[in-house]
């Protein structure tokens, strides 16, 4: 399939080898078309968000207050920290003047002035590409005011995070960008309604806003046939584990799990022939599932929920029959762990509970109770927290434990055993 | 204004579209448990265990932060929602030292409380618990113990919301959350102390109380701080008949639910201190030395009798009560028959934008209400010194007050041929006495004082003096002072052998051959609600925990 996000060019991040290869023309398209029809055109594309949640983008920005009498913002999500992602920062590096020109498109859209990009503290040389992609662009004229001399005017900057995964969380990206602690708002209001500094807001993935062009260039009705019907378009796929070439690839929706894991062209089958016994499909937080049931699962939204996870951010981790799966999740409870912001009881006490908890099946120690206590801690978690970080906590648990529960079973000692210890 | 109709648990109230499902609860009388909400600041809705089930909506819902609407069908107490509720006490107490008995909030502490009503009883958790600094100076009136935290975030709004002064702010993440100044301040705010009472558990405590005494063990008595004229609602702890702290109580026209740091601390040290007058003195031979209540009060009769009445000064007190400004005003005018009669101000800095008043005094209002003003042709405060430095005026008798502490007075006070002082505590002014008679402080009397608003708020005993009795004169009682064995230490404290200011001056006046009927202060407030118009339907009663405001076209006597 013909590449779009990351189109196999050399030197495309250059504005000039972008330009050339039609980079900036659905801008010009844009700008020529009314800020509703822009919408009009992403809502009917079936463009959903890339950054886990599968929200459909056109729906979102028709959230947004009409007119101009307002600040109004975008903020741009590039936080990229969940476990298993890593596909925003090839945009960064091969492709960052798509984003910008998606970015300058949704703000025309939105009737925006400022947008920020976030990027994750720990992509400095990315930051770097992105700040002098932006220079080039306001250089030529693409930013900064009254923009191909259409009157209207944006600014696009580059925000460093400082190392935290929840300011991933949108509401907790917002309050990071205002300089204040990363911790994420109570929802109402949405940032719609109150956002950055108060104004109506729009929080979208990085490669959700490397989408637009492609949309405004070669029409809703053309994207809409890419991929599944109900989950459109290109996607990039991280693809990482005990796979012969991990990477990013970049696919229409809804090409089958075991040929992203197995295909020459993507990740080239497991080293030693061994088999899958797991794959997390969507990144840490999505739920785990069994090698021997991914028959039939295809990397797009209805077919994962189908299969009993999701397709999150669409970083598949394979895990061979060797794989200690105690360890993993015990691994990912530790990120939880320590990314909780620890503003809501659940999550603060639960995340530590639970990885508490692991390290004792870790080493064999946990009593036959604890089987059940995971996934019921797990349950006291999920659903009654502030943001979803604590469901992605939960999330791993109750799905290792039910789909694998013989991997606990196996690590618990008897209480005599213990006391005799 | 109620106009939408909900179901809670089952019944159905009219309640107003703007409330929280919380405030409408609490409202008809359902307590939702709630750890982080404060009615005085805002919201942050991150204890999670005021969730609760709202039908149609998926998940619970914060009670804090949900506002109630039109048909809205609300649990507070269905399964769903205790599971939850044990669910988050749960998690609070996994990290909890659980140090309840060596901890000064048990037996006030929210965490302690729901522990009983809205946890199972029991723990699951066989984990090592985290450990955090334990006693940390946060402040310098003010410990921190950072592993009893639960981050609920009220003292951070607090500093931000009410003080006005950011100095709190959570740092690190997740369990290892804690809160912390900036590096090299301190949580030193004028208001900083209020943190320790708004706290759910024992994690910031008060230093100057720390360790005295379990709450179980204290009579709390509502009363008026008498640190400025705002008069901020206080309660006075009491233990073994000495204070042992103040804390606000909330009323919302006068102090919301806070107090200042000083009023806190400083307004009441001198009750038990050890320069306490504990009885009455007259001075011989140049010694102020100890005489019965009789032999004081003649000789101050006496004295009085000897001079003319342009030969006599009084000075009324804004630190003394209605009452006992009342009276004494009425004596100067009626028994002494001088027109020289006024108090001393004390006005320092300006008022700032939170509850402290540059007028230092409690009731600076009131006794000018009542009577402490100059009579026609007599002399004012300033006047009355210039007169004694001249050797006109030649005795002064003066009401509760250290006047000599007020600079440029303490050289006229030496001239008086004749001064007489009621005290609570000895201090520069006692030293030029002739006669002192013992007064009662404000927690060992009944009595109103009227703030800067003009807003009558009552004292009310809390310490016994030698003509009280705990239990005959209903005082506050703690359990000790109910249930304590008769040769229990409890209840037998030090006493002083002090009086109302009032009665005193109405023993004065028998002596001097005008009788009063006043026998406690009620028949006081009542002659000055018939006799002072502002006053004019007021009692007791109707004064009640809250005060009154005095009608404001008075004019004064
Ligand atoms: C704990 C947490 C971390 C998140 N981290 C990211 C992130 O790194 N990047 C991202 O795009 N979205 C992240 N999200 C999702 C965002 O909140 C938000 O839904 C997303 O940026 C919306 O973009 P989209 O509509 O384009 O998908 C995170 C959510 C949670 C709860
Ligand atoms: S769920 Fe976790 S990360 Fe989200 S607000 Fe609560 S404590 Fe913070
Ligand atoms: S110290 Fe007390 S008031 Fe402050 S966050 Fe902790 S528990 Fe809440």
């Amino acid at each position: 399939m013909e590449k779009f996000i990351l189109p196999e060019i050399k030197d495309h991040h250059q504005i000039d080898v972008y330009e050339q290869h039609g980079g900036y023309a659905a801008l010009k398209k844009a700008v020529q078309m009314k800020p509703d029809e822009v919408i009009d055109e992403v809502k009917k594309s079936g463009l959903r968000g890339r950054g886990g949640a599968c929200f459909p983008t056109g729906l979102k920005w028709s959230f947004m207050p009409k007119g101009n009498d307002k600040p109004k913002y975008l903020a741009v999500n590039g936080d990229e920290s969940e476990p298993g992602t890593f596909k925003d920062r090839q945009i960064f590096e091969f492709n960052p003047h798509l984003l910008i020109e998606g970015i300058i498109i949704g703000c025309y859209a939105m009737g925006i002035n400022a947008a920020y990009i976030y990027i994750r503290g720990e992509y400095g040389k990315w930051i770097s590409m992105v700040d002098k992609a932006l220079a080039d662009a306001y250089a030529k004229g693409y930013i900064g005011i009254n923009i191909l001399g259409t009157g209207f005017s944006t600014n696009i900057y580059t925000h460093q995070g400082a190392g935290a995964y929840i300011c991933g969380e949108e509401s907790a990206l917002m309050n990071s960008v205002e300089g204040e602690r990363g911790y994420p708002r109570i929802k109402p209001p949405f940032p719609a309604q109150r956002g950055l500094w108060g104004a109506p807001t729009t929080i979208n993935n990085v490669e959700t806003m490397s989408n637009i062009p492609l949309i405004i260039n070669k029409g809703a009705e053309w994207y809409s046939k890419i991929g599944v019907a109900k989950h459109p378009g290109p996607i990039l796929v991280g693809i990482s584990g005990h796979v012969n070439n991990p990477g990013v690839y970049e696919i229409p929706t809804g090409v089958p799990l075991l040929t992203l894991i197995n295909d020459p062209q993507y990740g080239g089958g497991v080293p030693g022939g061994k088999s899958i016994k797991a794959v997390i499909p969507g990144g840490s937080s999505t739920m785990i599932l069994r090698g021997e049931n991914l028959e039939g699962v295809n990397m797009d939204a209805d077919s994962l929920k189908a299969a009993g996870s999701s397709v999150g951010t669409a970083g598949i981790m394979v895990m061979d029959e060797d794989t200690d799966l105690v360890r993993v999740l015990a691994r990912i409870a530790h990120f939880y762990h320590h990314e909780s912001c620890g503003q809501c009881t659940p999550c603060r006490e639960g995340t530590g509970w639970l990885e508490k908890m692991l390290h004792r099946f870790e080493h064999y120690e946990a009593r036959k109770e604890d089987v059940d206590m995971l996934v019921n801690v797990a349950n006291q978690i999920e659903g009654n927290t502030v943001c979803a970080l604590g469901d992605a906590a939960a999330w791993p648990v109750q799905s290792f434990v039910k789909r694998f529960r013989e991997e606990f079973e196996k690590r618990v000692k008897e209480k005599e055993e213990i006391n005799a210890a | 204004m109620p106009n939408v109709k909900i179901t809670l648990d089952g019944a159905q109230y009219e309640v107003d579209n703007k409330k929280t499902i919380l405030e409408a609860a609490r409202d008809n009388k359902i307590h939702i448990p709630h750890f982080c909400y404060h009615d005085k600041l805002s919201a942050s809705g991150n204890c999670r265990i005021c969730l609760v089930e709202v039908e149609k909506m998926p998940k619970l819902a914060i009670s804090c932060m949900t506002q109630v609407a039109e048909g809205m069908i609300i649990n507070t107490k269905n399964e769903r929602v205790i599971n939850a509720r044990e669910a988050v006490m749960e998690f609070i107490l996994i990290n909890h030292p659980l140090d309840c008995p060596i901890c000064d909030e048990a037996g006030e502490c929210k965490l302690q409380d729901y522990a009983y009503k809205y946890s199972k009883g029991f723990s699951r958790f066989v984990d090592t618990k985290n450990h955090k600094e334990k006693r940390v100076e946060i402040g310098p009136r003010v410990m921190f113990d950072a592993e009893r935290c639960i981050s609920c975030s009220r003292c951070i709004r607090f500093c931000d919301e009410i003080a006005g002064v950011h100095q709190l702010q959570f740092v690190n993440r997740g369990d290892r959350v804690t809160i912390q100044t900036f590096p090299g301040e301190s949580l030193d705010n004028p208001y900083s102390m209020n943190v320790v009472d708004i706290c759910p558990v024992g994690a910031l405590t008060n230093k100057d109380f720390r360790f005295k005494s379990r709450v179980w063990e204290m009579s709390f008595t509502d009363s008026v701080c008498h640190g400025c004229a705002r008069g901020c609602n206080i309660e006075i702890g009491v233990r073994n008949n000495e204070i042992l702290r103040l804390n606000p109580r909330r009323n919302d026209d006068v102090n919301s639910a806070w107090m200042c740091d000083h009023g806190r601390l400083n307004t009441w040290k001198n009750v038990n201190a050890e320069n306490r007058i504990k009885s009455s003195k007259i001075r011989k031979e140049g010694q102020l030395v100890e005489v019965g209540w009789d032999e004081a009060i003649a000789k101050a009769a006496s004295e009085l009798k000897s001079f003319g009445k342009n030969e006599i000064a009084v000075l009324g007190s804004a630190f003394a009560t209605n009452e006992d400004n009342y009276v004494f005003a009425k004596f100067a005018r009626e028994v002494l028959g001088t027109r020289n009669i006024d108090f001393c101000p004390h006005v320092e800095g300006t008022d700032d934008a939170v509850l402290i008043r540059a007028d230092k005094t409690p009731n600076a209002s009131g006794a000018e209400l009542v009577g402490i003003v100059p009579q026609e042709n007599g002399m004012d405060f300033q006047q009355i010194i210039s007169a004694i430095k001249a050797g006109k005026i030649k005795a002064l008798y003066c009401l509760e007050d250290d006047i000599a502490s007020v600079p440029g007075i303490e050289d006229a006070l030496s001239n008086l041929e004749f001064f007489a002082v009621h005290a609570t505590n000895h201090s520069k002014t006692t030293q030029y006495a002739h006669v002192v008679f013992a007064a009662s402080t404000y927690a060992e009397k009944n009595g109103t004082v009227t703030n800067f608003q003009k807003r009558v708020q009552r004292v009310r005993p809390a310490v016994t003096t030698f003509e009280q009795d705990r239990a005959l004169d209903n005082f506050e009682m703690s359990r000790w002072d109910k249930f304590a064995a008769h040769n229990d230490k409890w209840g037998k404290g030090p006493r002083r052998d002090a009086r109302p200011s009032w009665k005193i001056i109405t023993s004065i006046a028998g002596v001097m051959g005008t009788k009063y009927k006043f026998n406690n202060a009620d028949d006081v407030f009542n002659e000055i609600c018939q006799k002072i118009d502002g006053f004019k339907g007021l009692s007791y009663l109707k004064v009640g925990v809250k005060g009154a405001v005095v009608k404001q076209n008075h004019v004064a006597v």
